[in-house]
């Protein structure tokens, strides 16, 4: 539960819960929201990184700055932590 | 009452089914358990057409042209003045389930189909001899052909004859959608689901209300809430236990009031929400399904295959719903026929099936339960009953 999140864990994570559809090379630059994030996968996501990383994502963070790209939520993680 | 061609069920497959029918010819009589025909789309506020267009592509091309699926996509465009909306490699329609209650009316009421609305069917015998009941009294309806549009396949289950069903664990979850008006400003999807967990957190909402989303319905200060739901409030999901459909209808509605109680004190512009209107039915995806002389698979979909007799065709990604936490999308490589043999029900005469419960296996019937593609089994379903077959 220490400052560890990278973008590389972000992308395994949705890749095995199945929230977006990435596409094959996603890295920590893929636009998750292209890739099918909507209001409801977010409240998935927000509860898995909370199991996860022991990071409480509030209402402030349900925004495409933080959430649209696996590095950008992989830093506010990290932030939180 | 004797006719040509019984239709059970009138949400879009039945209607299509019945419009068809009467148009070639027919007489046909068009048997409901509502008061209105539209099916998931009125009874259960269900607010988008998919699968009327084919997937990709920079303008939305109807996938059916020519039918009744293109005809009421049409018909409702004109209504609303909302056209199709791309969403990822998809369009879809809006609609209004206010105006296609209305526009199902004047289907009907211009073909010449003879409308039993309130009406469930309780028995079925080969030649045919069907038996409804309404309000505790039976009717006798003898016809030429049969169009199962039930959804649930429920003449299968009046005759006690074989059908299929998905265990419990894999059944694409149901849907509870509830009218919201009093909404200011427009929706802000992010901002909701956020303020939905903090009121998760702080213990004001229950965790399902993870499942619940919003889309405005075009009209001023209305919203749809969508609220996804897993079915197992009593033991093992079962959309044809009363007992499991009881809890489904009772949690979706205190989820909503939860919900929107919680948005009122939270959400900008919600101050003044209120839930406007409960579903007639919560909206079930999938539950028994026909044996036909031909199953339509899932790898057919996916692949795209083309049948030398198909009757309709379906271009709606597999969108399996087997969690309540939202859809998984599986994109075929190109729209798929649907052969005619999913039509037709095994080892009887003129007994034709269509919309949701047609003959497919749970994949395939993720892709081909919407309603676009319902209407386009409706409409082949109703000409090959009115053609003898």
């Amino acid at each position: 539960m220490t400052a560890t999140c990278t973008a590389a864990e972000v992308v395994e994570m949705l890749r095995a819960e199945g929230l977006v559809d990435l596409p094959a090379g996603a890295d920590g630059a893929t636009d998750l929201f292209e890739a099918g994030m909507d209001s409801m996968a977010v409240m998935q996501l927000i509860v898995i990184i909370e199991e996860r990383w022991g990071v409480r994502l509030g209402a402030e963070d349900a925004t495409r700055e933080v959430l649209g790209t696996p590095e950008r939520l992989a830093a506010r993680i990290r932030e939180l932590s | 009452m004797k006719a040509d061609v019984l239709v059970i069920g009138a949400g879009s497959a039945g209607l299509a089914a019945a419009v068809a029918a009467a148009r070639a010819g027919a007489r046909t009589v068009l048997v409901e358990r509502h008061g209105f025909a539209g099916g998931m789309g009125t009874a259960s506020l269900v607010h988008t057409f998919c699968g009327l267009y084919l997937q990709d592509g920079d303008e939305p091309v109807w996938s059916n042209p020519g039918t009744l699926a293109e005809e009421i996509g049409r018909r409702m465009e004109m209504a609303t003045g909302l056209g199709p909306v791309r969403a990822g490699r998809v369009w879809f329609l809006p609609q209004h389930p206010v105006v296609f209650a209305g526009l199902a009316d004047a289907l009907l009421r211009e073909a010449g189909v003879e409308v039993l609305f309130h009406c469930e069917l309780i028995a079925l015998e080969p030649g045919w001899r069907a038996r409804v009941l309404c309000r505790g009294a039976g009717m006798d309806i003898e016809a030429r052909a049969v169009v199962d549009a039930s959804g649930d396949a429920v003449a299968a289950a009046a005759m006690g004859v074989g059908h299929a069903m998905t265990d419990a664990t894999s059944l694409q979850r149901p849907a509870y959608v509830c009218g919201v008006q009093g909404v200011r400003g427009g929706i802000d999807g992010l901002g909701l689901a956020g303020r939905i967990i903090d009121g998760i957190r702080a213990g004001d909402l229950p965790g399902a209300a993870t499942g619940m989303h919003f889309r405005a319905s075009g009209r001023p200060g209305e919203v749809f809430a969508t609220l996804d739901l897993a079915g197992v409030e009593r033991g093992a999901y079962d959309p044809t236990d009363p007992r499991c459909l009881a809890a489904l209808e009772a949690t979706g509605r205190e989820v909503a009031m939860a919900v929107v109680a919680c948005l009122q004190r939270t959400a900008p512009g919600w101050e003044g929400a209120f839930i406007s209107h409960w579903p007639a039915r919560a909206g079930v995806r999938e539950s028994r399904r026909w044996l036909g002389e031909a199953v339509l698979t899932g790898e057919d979909v996916m692949a795209g295959r083309r049948f030398a007799d198909e009757v309709a065709v379906a271009s709606w990604p597999l969108e399996l719903r087997e969690t309540h936490r939202g859809p998984r999308l599986r994109y075929p490589a190109g729209p798929a026929g649907i052969p005619r043999g999913a039509l037709v029900a095994r080892r009887h005469e003129r007994l034709f099936v269509a919309g949701r419960c047609l003959s497919c296996d749970h994949e395939a019937q993720a892709s081909i339960r919407v309603m676009g593609t319902c209407f386009a089994t409706g409409d082949a379903a109703g000409r090959m009953a009115a053609g003898g077959g």
